[in-house]
This record gives structure tokens, C-alpha cells and sequence, in this order.
């Protein structure tokens, strides 16, 4: 897709500044909602073959960095960084903005249409989080039974699962820091199946311990880090790994805390 | 009768992946209509994972199987769904996520901060890098499963794969 198929006559007068301002909108969105790099590129890329310019980009964690030129005036150019909003992955948003910029490759959208139907894909909501703690107390409890674990080992799984989610939302629309929720839920959780390993539930407690607190890792920044290390681009990938690192190490710490608190005499290797 | 053992804790098996990488999907915030196919992706994947398991193929290489069958039906199940295929394969490969080693990594970190308990049992050392190996190869090939498509095809998008769009068209009725 490198044949130029852009008309100086139609797109021509898009100001640069519009179009660097709607790509990294969409690119930082795209990030904060988990995609990797190699995909942002290449929506981006649709939109700028479609309106002739030729984008340059910087990813990284943290924000976004462009450089936009024009095909039809030489001269015309910007360089623009933006900062990504907070990272929640919700991958309904990559579907939709994959097929937005598939629309504007092959059905020439104007930079209107584009801007009016990328608001509509920012607002869209997330899965009720009621529903996201009952369905990551059904995964655990899944994953317990594949960590030969047995019906009460599921059960006390998936309960604190459920508990620790509910916490875990809780916490975060207080608007406090991520990682304070994501530390009180793994301790929550681990609060609740350590009881059931101290009281002896189920044949094999130790399965419900490592499987209750899965919910918690963060799986896409650490796929999504393998994937930009593979296509390239570096820097992005040691900042999701230093990012889900920490965070694991967050969680390592909520466990710890409440392994502690009911003995670790109590947990066998 | 050995046989229906087998298949029965292979269904099983499809059983609770299918769960799990539904509930893996509601949580990634999948779209509602490709659910399904991130628990069916999710069930096959750990499924051949168990098959190879119980057929003495090792852990990372069972591991590897599952995750790159998934990543390749992904390929062709996104054109069937128009959807990305990181949507679905991301759950679906999360099923395999390694949990007990990572867990078992800690619990051995936490013991090694008292030195009296490696003094009694120097071989927990031993266990934890064990397990830390074992957890990074294994997410290693879950990452390698849903990039395939970015290592073994040119294109930069997964809508211009020949193959997929063969057998796309091979298996719709219109």
C-alpha cells in the first residue's frame, strides 16, 4: 500500500497541525488501551497515505512523538509529542479504530467525518465492573481447576477474586494511584485464599493461592513488550516491561504482606 | 474405556479454557460479539496444549503449540469476524498464563529474605530460579503465538495475508 493514492486538489488544504492533532489522539488513545506499537503505525499510516503526508513516529509508554510532512507542500511541516492518558486496557477500542482507518484508506473519509467518529470511540464504554469482578472470579476459579486444584479450591478462588476485583475498582475510582489498587486487591485476595489454606479448604490450597491473584497481571503490557521488542521498536518495549514488571512487583508485595501476617510457616513450596 | 477417560478430560479441558478465556475477554474488554470466539480460540489452544502434554512433548514446547495454533486459526478467524485478531488471540492465549511458577517464584523469593531458612535448605534457591526460567519461557512463547502473524508475513496487516483470505473465501457460503 505505498502507491500514492491521495489528490492534491481534495486533500491538499488539510493544515498539518489538524491532522498531527488527530493522529496522536488516536495513537495515545490507542496505546493507553493496550495496542502495540507496530499496530499504531500502521492505522496511522492508513490515514496519512489517504491524505498525503508522511508521518514519522516516536512510541513509547508514556506519550507519543510525530513528525508530519506534507506530500502536496514541501515546506509544511510539524513535530508534535503527546502524553498518553492512564492505561486501561480495553481492546474493544482497537477493533474500532482498525476499522476507522480501514474506512478512511478505502473509502477516502474526509478529516471531519474521521474526528467526529473518533469522538464516538473514545466515549465508549467499558464493561460494567460488576460484571468484569463475577467473570475474573470464574476465570481464577478455571484457573485453579488447571492447577489441579478441586471444587473448594476453585470456590475459594473465586471468591476472593470476586472480592479483590470489587476492591481493586473501588480503590481506582477514588482516583488514587494505580498501583495502591492493584497492591490492596492482590492482598485482599490472598487474605481470603490464605485463610482457606491456614483452615485447610479443598485437597490442595496452594493451587487457589497462585491462581487467585492471575486477574491481576498485567498480560497485555508484557505480550505487547515481547511484541515491540520483536518489531523493533525498543524503547517502548522496556518501558511496558519496566511498567508490568512493577507491577507484578506490586502484586508480589500485597501477597507478601498478608503471607506474612498469617505465617509463612503456613506456606509450603 | 481408556478412551473415553481420554476424551472426556479433554472435554473437560476445552470446558473450563472456554470459560476462562470468555472471562479473560470480558475483562480485556473484548467486544461483545467476538466472546465467543476468544473462549473457542482459548478451549483449542490450551486443549492441544493438554493433548501434547499427556503425549510427553514438555512444557514449553506444549505451550508453544497451543499458542502459535492459536495465533494462526486467529488469522483466519478475523476475517470471518472483521475484527483485529489481537482482540481474541490475547484472551485466548492468557489461558495458558503461568500462574503456579510465578506464584511458586515468590513464595521462594519471600523465603529467601530469612537466611536460616536457606541455611537449612540451600535447594530453594534452586527452585526459585527454576521457576523464574520456567514463568519467562513460558510467557516468551504466549507473545511468540500472538505475534506469529507479524513473524511469518510480510504485510503489515493481517487483512492482506493470502492464505487466510483463501481459505476465507473457501469456507463462506455466498
Amino acid at each position: 500500500m505505498s502507491d500514492p493514492k491521495y489528490d492534491c486538489a481534495i486533500v491538499g488544504d488539510i493544515p498539518v497541525k489538524r491532522f498531527a492533532d488527530l493522529i496522536l489522539d488516536i495513537g495515545t488513545f490507542l496505546l493507553a488501551s493496550g495496542a502495540h506499537s507496530g499496530r499504531v503505525k500502521s492505522n496511522i499510516t492508513r490515514m496519512a497515505i489517504t491524505w498525503g503526508f508522511d508521518v514519522n513516529l516516536q512510541p513509547t509508554f508514556k506519550g507519543l512523538l510525530v513528525t508530519v510532512k506534507s506530500h502536496c507542500r514541501e515546506d509544511d511541516t510539524i513535530t508534535m509529542f503527546k502524553e498518553s492518558p492512564t492505561h486501561v486496557v480495553h481492546l474493544e477500542v482497537l477493533t474500532k479504530v482498525s476499522h476507522l482507518s480501514w474506512k478512511v484508506y478505502e473509502e477516502n473519509l474526509s478529516i471531519e467525518e474521521t474526528e467526529n467518529e473518533f469522538d464516538k470511540i473514545k466515549n465508549m464504554p467499558h464493561y460494567n465492573p460488576w460484571i468484569v469482578s463475577v467473570a475474573v472470579g470464574f476465570s481464577c476459579a478455571g484457573l485453579c481447576f488447571f492447577a489441579f486444584g478441586d471444587v473448594f479450591n476453585a470456590l475459594v478462588a473465586m471468591c476472593g477474586a470476586f472480592m479483590g476485583s470489587v476492591f481493586r475498582y473501588k480503590i481506582a475510582a477514588l482516583k488514587y494511584n494505580q498501583m495502591i489498587s492493584i497492591s490492596i486487591a492482590a492482598f485482599i485476595t490472598t487474605m481470603i485464599t490464605g485463610l482457606g489454606t491456614v483452615f485447610a479448604i479443598g485437597n490442595y490450597p496452594e493451587a487457589a493461592m497462585a491462581t487467585a491473584v492471575l486477574y491481576l497481571i498485567p498480560g497485555v503490557p508484557l505480550i505487547n513488550s515481547v511484541i515491540d521488542l520483536i518489531e523493533g521498536y525498543l524503547s517502548s518495549a522496556v518501558n511496558r516491561a519496566l511498567f508490568a514488571g512493577f507491577i507484578l512487583l506490586c502484586i508480589a508485595a500485597g501477597m507478601t504482606l498478608s503471607i506474612t501476617l498469617l505465617g509463612i510457616d503456613n506456606f509450603k513450596l | 474405556m481408556i478412551h473415553t477417560d481420554i476424551l472426556l478430560s479433554i472435554a473437560r479441558d476445552f470446558a473450563i479454557a472456554f470459560v476462562v478465556g470468555v472471562c479473560w475477554g470480558v475483562l480485556f474488554g473484548t467486544p461483545k460479539k467476538v466472546l465467543i470466539v476468544a473462549g473457542l480460540l482459548g478451549g483449542l489452544g490450551h486443549c492441544l496444549r493438554f493433548i501434547l502434554l499427556e503425549l510427553d512433548f514438555g512444557l514449553i514446547m506444549a505451550t508453544l503449540t497451543g499458542s502459535v495454533a492459536i495465533g494462526f486459526i486467529g488469522i483466519v478467524a478475523a476475517h470471518r469476524v472483521d475484527n483485529p485478531p489481537v482482540v481474541f488471540t490475547m484472551p485466548a492465549c492468557i489461558t495458558m498464563i503461568p500462574g503456579m511458577y510465578a506464584y511458586k517464584t515468590m513464595l521462594a523469593g519471600i523465603k529467601i529474605t530469612d537466611l536460616s531458612v536457606v541455611d537449612d535448605n540451600p535447594t530453594i534457591l534452586i527452585t526459585m530460579a527454576h521457576n523464574l526460567t520456567l514463568t519467562m519461557s513460558l510467557l516468551f512463547t504466549l507473545a511468540i503465538g500472538i505475534c506469529i502473524a507479524a513473524l511469518l508475513f510480510r504485510q503489515t496487516s493481517v487483512k492482506e495475508i493470502e492464505f487466510a483470505k483463501k481459505i476465507e473465501r473457501m469456507t463462506h457460503f455466498k
